[in-house]
């Protein structure tokens, strides 16, 4: 008996070797395992062994039927993995430098530059309001110190309105309304689009985008300004930026400003951007005048504050190297498709 | 304008300062310097020589045989300038000497040798004049440079004329060279002038001037003053080259005489011709006229318009030019010589008006002093005996002074002044500056009394801020260190309508691959002509110009339009949307409403109609949704207002029952117009209304423990039946396990179905506290069905 036990386990290695698939495997299962298989049979037919020896004829079968289970295990683990090997090896290779469509549309540059403003100026505590476009000639002029036949509204030409409103030329239109809405003290800032009655060139349009502000508290110096603007223009522009404030004329503003930045793109040292001027007039700012804080219902005695202007539009033009201002307003999607959404 | 060092040298010593650096410091003091000219520079070795002979050049007309004499020698010169005469004396460019920067060299003309020229003025670069050379006095001595004769060296600088805008007292180098003198901490000299009360005996000149409004006079103050046996015609060359180099033409000595005292004062001056004008009245035109002015032009006048007259008869137009009848010419011996204020806002007026905006206008529109006229007319005096002594003055200074400006005081502390600025400057340095730059100080502990001097108290200057302005700029801003100030942060809210706005424009971009445009808040025209886009009457733009394009947008759409008919050449789709304001105006001479709106055009050469309009509606089915948590509703827009609109496909956009705008597809007129094989939609929805919804609150539904299922039933309707028709049935069917039902497919097919489509829906049965049985789920089948059957809704066997 124990004879036939270690040639049935010659048997099985034998043909275990010669396996190939998972049906054989099985078949070999039920040959030795199965119900009527060999070894289970050996099993059930214990009783006729000899007594002296069935004890140890049982133990060799049954460590015969755990070495074929372990076998059976091993071989279909093998196979598996044989398998899996075929199927890696025939897979299609994949060409992932092919390109494929991309659905990714864009922003217009004055969005994408204002939002990265508005983020910077929420961070630093400030209000975004909005303006209409069009306005009564007292929002745009008289409540911020420009009565009417005023030399200073010269610099800009108005589109005016049949209802004898106007298109906005600057934000400062929404200067009074803002005021009068939060009183003091006060931080927002209002971007929106303006307008002047000028022929178009590569410099000059007349639908265009400006970001105002305004910040209003006790004891706000021009020391505060300077301040404020350097830190403001550093994270604009991600590095430490050099201002300087030179006398500007600007009727909502006593004293007003006209600051520059030492070019970013060059650090000063003269490149296209600066005209090689190595300063760039970025801002007009200033003061914000006593005349005006009273047309806003704040107490120019109890309250200062300053005020500031960014050319959105200037700004968008400089961060895409764009050099023709008409390109923002064109509508031309081959252009505009270049800006992507952040 | 145009700034003059060496006018600048005459009132402030500027020895030793470096003129650049000197520039500079006024840019980050007082203005805006735009340029600086270095005249001179290009001009070396010019001296003064003689013709000693002239003879013809054979073979020429024009030209002549000179012989010059340089006071070292004698040379032939070949010359063609027609005035050339035997003893002139000529600014002569030797061989060798630099003329406009041209090195000049022994030339051959007609054959004959020329050794250097004589130079005209627009040559040596003192004047445009090239009718001839340049013939000096007689007395000019032989050899000398010709810059000891003639100042040709000079810097000018230009001054924005925009940051002046509130500085009376800068439109004349006086003003300028106070500045300087501040900026510099150097003296600034007194005006040299004549004591008019030498002349305080003399005639009185008869002066009129009309009041009509005592509070606002137009005319301020009227001077004038009488000056006979004007012999000289020609100005003396350093008024000449300061005129040129400052932008100005020399006409004759009368004339320059005018501008040059303008130049220097900023006070705009007028020289009538005595013989024409020996009195004067100022007054408004009765009814509109005509008036010819200096410039030969004929001008319509309006009533009301302030003139100056002799008697009766307009001889200048106040402020702005004088007339051609009474202009002084080179025979003019005796003038009336007027130095006059007048009210800034007419002059303004009346030069806007006429589109004539001359040297006075200009100064005068800034408020000038009313002091100045007086102090004009003694420099004149005194300017005008230099350049000619054997002048007369036959009358006495003759005045009307109308209205004075108030005087105005400012009391300011120390402590408000370091507030202000930031910055702790000393009590002398506040002091000095102000003082230089002519205010009247008093100093009691930190207390400072100010008096404002008239020449900044016409506007400019009235109260505390205009004072730290002045210390604050001439202490240089530069010199004031950043500092910080611990303002209270307070959290900011966030605008609903911005936010949504926003966020809108990434999902467009991002999820539905658009491109965001921007354009114009007014109708093209032309393209709605080409197009065929018929747009409603808005609000206009009225400007004098008269512009094509000056109505207001009342939609979004047409903007739309433009950009696809522009993108459409170039590329087989294009989707693009703005969001931009939209104008509503009552014709009613009140305020025009403002919309902020969403326009989305959608275009293709590759996706039909219906594919199109289905990516909008999912387009604004996220943005409500995402935003809001709402569902957006379409229905049929029952008459279309707009002829770019599809009026069988135009659909009303309504969320929470509120109407926010439309759907279309664009109607094929106007599709054809812009290409015949694309598909094309158009949407417009308010931002401004959707922005200020509140958003609903996500409920949370637990998903059921028990065992859902599903049945479809396949219904066959009319095919004009609407989904929303097959949904209300649904719901008034009233299902208590109905968990939620799904459109599975709708499906058309003429010749199968004629008329009719199939509609199937997938019903999903189940319950929270139970599995259910078997007759449950065959109740809720049969409920729906029989409902269904009772709307004609049939299933499909």
């Amino acid at each position: 008996m124990e004879e036939k036990i270690s040639h049935l386990k010659e048997e099985v290695v034998e043909k275990m070797n010669q396996i190939k698939s998972a049906v054989d495997v099985e078949n070999l299962r039920v040959e030795y395992l199965g119900k009527k298989g060999q070894v289970i049979d050996i099993l059930k037919n214990l009783k006729n062994v000899a007594a002296d020896k069935r004890k140890e004829v049982g133990e060799k079968a049954n460590s015969l039927r755990v070495e074929i289970e372990e076998m059976i295990e091993a071989k279909k683990e093998e196979l598996k993995e044989k398998e899996y090997e075929a199927e890696i090896n025939n897979a299609e290779k994949i060409d992932l430098t092919v390109p494929v469509e991309d659905k990714v549309g864009s922003l217009h540059p004055i969005t994408i530059v204002q939002r990265e403003l508005e983020d910077i100026f929420t961070s630093m505590g400030f209000t975004v309001e909005d303006g209409n476009e069009v306005e009564t000639e007292y929002n745009n002029f008289e409540a911020v110190n420009v009565p009417k036949y005023h030399p200073a509204r010269d610099m800009q030409d108005t589109f005016w309105l049949e209802n004898g409103e106007l298109l906005k030329t600057q934000t400062s239109a929404a200067q009074n309304k803002i005021m009068l809405k939060y009183g003091a003290p006060l931080k927002a800032i209002f971007p929106g689009r303006c307008f002047r009655n000028e022929a178009l060139d590569a410099s000059h349009e007349n639908t265009f985008f400006q970001m105002e502000g305004m910040m209003i508290d006790k004891n706000v110096s021009i020391s505060n300004l300077i301040y404020f603007m350097k830190t403001l223009l550093s994270e604009i522009f991600k590095k430490d930026i050099e201002v300087r404030l030179r006398p500007g004329y600007f009727p909502f503003v006593e004293p007003g400003f006209e600051l520059d930045i030492k070019c970013p793109y060059c650090d000063g040292k003269g490149c296209k951007v600066c005209k090689n001027g190595s300063w760039i007039e970025l801002c007009p700012c200033g003061m914000i005048h006593p005349n005006v804080l009273k047309m806003g219902g704040i107490d120019p005695e109890e309250y200062s504050g300053f005020a500031f202007g960014l050319g959105l539009s200037r700004l968008a033009m400089m961060k895409y190297n764009i050099n023709d201002l008409r390109a923002l307003n064109s509508c031309d999607v081959r252009i505009l498709k270049q800006m992507n959404i952040k | 304008m145009y700034i003059s060092i060496n006018w600048i040298k005459d009132f402030v010593d500027l020895d030793g300062i470096d003129v650049e650096k000197l520039i500079y410091k006024f840019t980050m003091s007082t203005a805006e310097v735009e340029g600086i000219t270095k005249h001179g520079e290009d001009v070396k070795g010019v001296i003064v020589a003689q013709i000693l002979s002239v003879d013809e050049v054979e073979n020429s007309k024009k030209l002549h045989k000179l012989m010059v004499d340089t006071g070292k020698e004698k040379l032939q010169v070949i010359c063609g300038a027609p005035n050339v005469k035997v003893g002139a004396k000529v600014a002569f460019a030797q061989v060798g000497s630099v003329v406009g920067g041209q090195t000049i060299g022994q030339a051959t003309l007609a054959g004959q040798i020329s050794n250097g020229m004589c130079l005209s003025e627009r040559e040596l670069g003192v004047s445009d004049d090239h009718s001839g050379i340049i013939i000096l006095d007689d007395d000019t001595p032989l050899g000398v440079d010709i810059k000891e004769v003639i100042p040709v060296d000079d810097v000018i600088y230009e001054v924005d004329n925009k940051s002046l805008t509130n500085r009376p007292d800068l439109w004349g180098h006086y003003g300028i060279a106070r500045e300087i003198a501040a900026i510099t901490g150097r003296k600034l000299k007194p005006l040299d002038v004549e004591n008019l009360a030498l002349y305080n005996d003399l005639e009185k000149l008869s002066i009129g001037v009309e009041v009509e409004d005592d509070e606002n006079p137009l005319c301020l103050r009227y001077s004038a003053m009488r000056v006979e046996n004007v012999t000289k015609k020609v100005s003396s060359w350093k008024m000449k080259v300061r005129l040129y180099y400052c932008g100005m033409r020399s006409i004759n000595l009368l004339a320059d005489m005018t501008n040059y005292i303008m130049l220097e004062l900023g006070q705009p001056m007028h020289a009538f011709d005595q013989n024409i004008v020996g009195s004067v009245n100022v007054k408004t035109l009765k009814e509109d006229s005509k008036f010819i002015t200096l410039d030969k032009q004929e001008r319509s006048l309006d009533k009301g318009t302030l003139m100056i007259c002799h008697e009766d008869e307009p001889v200048a137009i106040a402020g702005v030019m004088g007339g051609l009848a009474s202009e002084i010419t080179d025979n003019t011996t005796s003038l009336f010589l007027e130095s006059a204020n007048f009210d800034a806002v007419a002059i303004r007026k009346t030069a806007s008006k006429l589109d004539l905006r001359t040297d006075a206008a200009a100064r005068y529109e800034k408020t000038l002093d009313p002091e100045l006229t007086e102090l004009a007319i003694a420099r004149f005096i005194k300017v005008l005996k230099d350049e000619d002594k054997d002048i007369k003055v036959t009358s006495c200074f003759s005045d009307v002074y109308v209205k004075k400006y108030p005087h105005i005081t400012i009391h300011i502390d120390k402590d408000y002044i370091d507030r202000s600025i930031g910055k702790e400057l000393s009590m002398e340095e506040i002091t000095t500056t102000l003082t230089n730059l002519e205010y009247d100080i008093k100093v009691e502990g930190k207390n400072i009394t100010i008096e404002v001097p008239t020449f900044r108290a016409t506007k400019d200057v009235s109260q505390k801020a205009d004072i730290i302005e002045e210390i604050a700029r001439i202490h240089g801003y530069d010199n004031i260190e950043p500092k910080t100030n611990l303002w209270k942060i307070s959290p900011v809210r966030r605008d609903p309508v911005r936010e949504l706005e926003y966020s809108a424009k990434e999902l467009l971009a991002s999820k539905y691959g658009m491109s965001e445009i921007h354009s114009y808040v007014w109708y093209n025209t032309e393209l709605n002509q080409e197009l065929g886009i018929k747009v409603k009457d808005n609000l206009k733009i009225t400007n004098g110009i008269v512009r094509l394009d000056n109505t207001l947008r009342r939609e979004m759409a047409p903007t739309m339009l433009y950009a696809i008919n522009k993108n459409l050449k170039y590329m087989p789709e294009c989707k693009v949307f703005e969001i931009g304001r939209t104008f509503d105006y009552a014709f009613d001479g009140k305020d025009a409403k403002e919309y902020k709106v969403l326009g989305i055009g959608l275009s293709s050469t590759k996706q039909t109609e219906k594919e199109l309009i289905i990516e909008a509606k999912s387009m604004i089915d996220s943005i409500v949704k995402i935003n809001k948590n709402m569902k957006a509703q379409y229905e049929n827009v029952d008459t279309v207002e707009n002829n770019w609109m599809h009026p069988v496909n135009s659909f009303k956009v309504l969320v929470d029952d509120k109407e926010l705008g439309y759907i279309t597809i664009v109607h094929p007129k106007v599709r054809d117009a812009i290409n015949q094989k694309a598909s094309i939609v158009a949407a417009e929805i308010r931002i401004d209304i959707l922005g200020e919804m509140l958003k609903k609150d996500v409920v949370y539904q637990e998903v059921s423990k028990y065992q859902n299922v599903t049945f479809d039933l396949s219904l066959i309707v009319d095919k004009n039946v609407k989904y929303s028709q097959i949904e209300n049935v649904i719901k008034s069917a009233d299902m208590e396990y109905l968990m939620e039902y799904s459109l599975v497919d709708i499906y058309e097919n003429e010749l199968k179905l004629a008329g009719k489509k199939t509609v199937t829906i997938r019903f999903t049965i189940g319950s929270y506290t139970d599995t259910l049985t078997k007759e449950q789920i065959d109740s809720q089948r049969e409920k729906v069905l029989e409902v269904l059957n009772q709307n004609g809704m049939y299933i499909n066997d």
